[in-house]
């Protein structure tokens, strides 16, 4: 599928430059919500090594203005951290950057879904350098006034296996490859 | 930040968050967040796809959770000064937000956790409504504050 060139001008990341802006390439390989096991768990397919330009540009993209937040001098000589403070919105960055194209987990990229519900619980702020491993585990899948929704839960860990952040992540989808299909190739 | 606690009442209203939900905004946070869902960037696709029975592309329902979020972390720092931080964000999502919209978000402490000295936070109830004044998305966030 085509990608407007407009969106070539703000990319300003390593990962954004390697990273596939054609999100339907491998859609056929998604897990979708009628193949989903809850309680199946599984690693993501990247880890997601945390650097400054990850979390400037996710910051700036939030429209924040906070020194600590979007001006890297700044961070490095005031406390608390010496680094950009992150958006909690930031795993969504790394979510979709580990996810990859295949195996669990790879319906957060279906066309087509719907987003009803988000909960993101942070334990301690991101550092630049740390290695990211996300583990994906199928937390519940209902249907409610006849929409299949899906839900996974995201642990995201440092290289040191101390938790980061949890993300359980919602998501009301087509049911099955045929409906996906259908927004695949619209 | 220089609130704690002991101070802050159930009520207490915090400064809102004003985000203009525009193409090239929605378009940079496909980038930043590097979820490419055309249903947000591509509106010929949009127009064909109709996700959410309109023929155009929304800002991403994670943009709203930011914008939710951000009510609370530009009021006391994504980690404060004093010791505040995060602890959750809890979003719902109501409406789609179309690109052109003001998304306005205000926020008021809902309930204080009395979990002891350096275990203290407080739950603060987040709205977001567009410029027609429908409600777009709601949040609770948990933020640690300082005694």
């Amino acid at each position: 599928m085509p990608v407007p060139s407009r969106l070539d001008r703000f990319v300003e990341t390593e990962k954004q430059r390697h990273f596939s802006r054609d999100f339907m390439i491998g859609w056929e390989a998604y897990e979708t919500w009628d193949e989903a096991t809850v309680g199946q768990s599984g690693l993501a397919q990247r880890t997601f090594v945390i650097t400054e330009e990850d979390i400037l540009d996710y910051n700036r993209a939030c429209g924040e203005t906070d020194p600590l937040m979007i001006d890297p001098a700044f961070a490095r000589q005031h406390p608390p951290t010496g680094e950009l403070l992150q958006h909690p919105i930031f795993v969504t960055t790394i979510a979709f950057y580990s996810l990859g194209e295949k195996g669990i987990g790879t319906w957060i990229r279906t066309p087509g879904a719907r987003n009803p519900q988000q909960r993101i619980e942070i334990s301690e702020p991101f550092r630049y350098g740390e290695i990211i491993s996300t583990t994906i585990t199928t937390a519940d899948k209902f249907t409610q006034r006849g929409k299949p929704y899906l839900q996974m839960l995201l642990d995201f860990r440092n290289e040191r296996s101390v938790l980061k952040a949890r993300w359980w992540c919602s998501l009301i989808l087509p049911a099955t490859r045929a409906d996906v299909s259908r927004f695949a190739n619209a | 930040m220089s609130i704690s606690f002991g101070e802050i009442q159930t009520g207490h209203s915090l400064p809102p968050v004003v985000q203009s939900y525009t193409q090239p905004a929605i378009d940079h946070y496909a980038l930043a967040s590097l979820d490419m869902n055309p249903v947000h960037t591509n509106e010929e696709w949009a127009a064909r796809a109709k996700v959410f029975g309109i023929p155009e592309t929304v800002g991403h329902g994670m943009m709203t959770m930011s914008t939710l979020a951000s009510v609370v972390t530009r009021a006391w720092g994504v980690v404060g000064k004093d010791g505040g931080s995060i602890r959750f964000v809890d979003a719902k999502f109501t409406k789609p937000v179309k690109v052109g919209e003001t998304v306005t978000a205000t926020g008021k402490v809902k309930r204080k956790h009395h979990y002891g000295p350096g275990k203290n936070w407080v739950q603060v109830a987040i709205e977001a409504r567009d410029s027609t004044g429908d409600v777009i998305g709601l949040a609770e966030v948990g933020y640690n504050l300082p005694d």
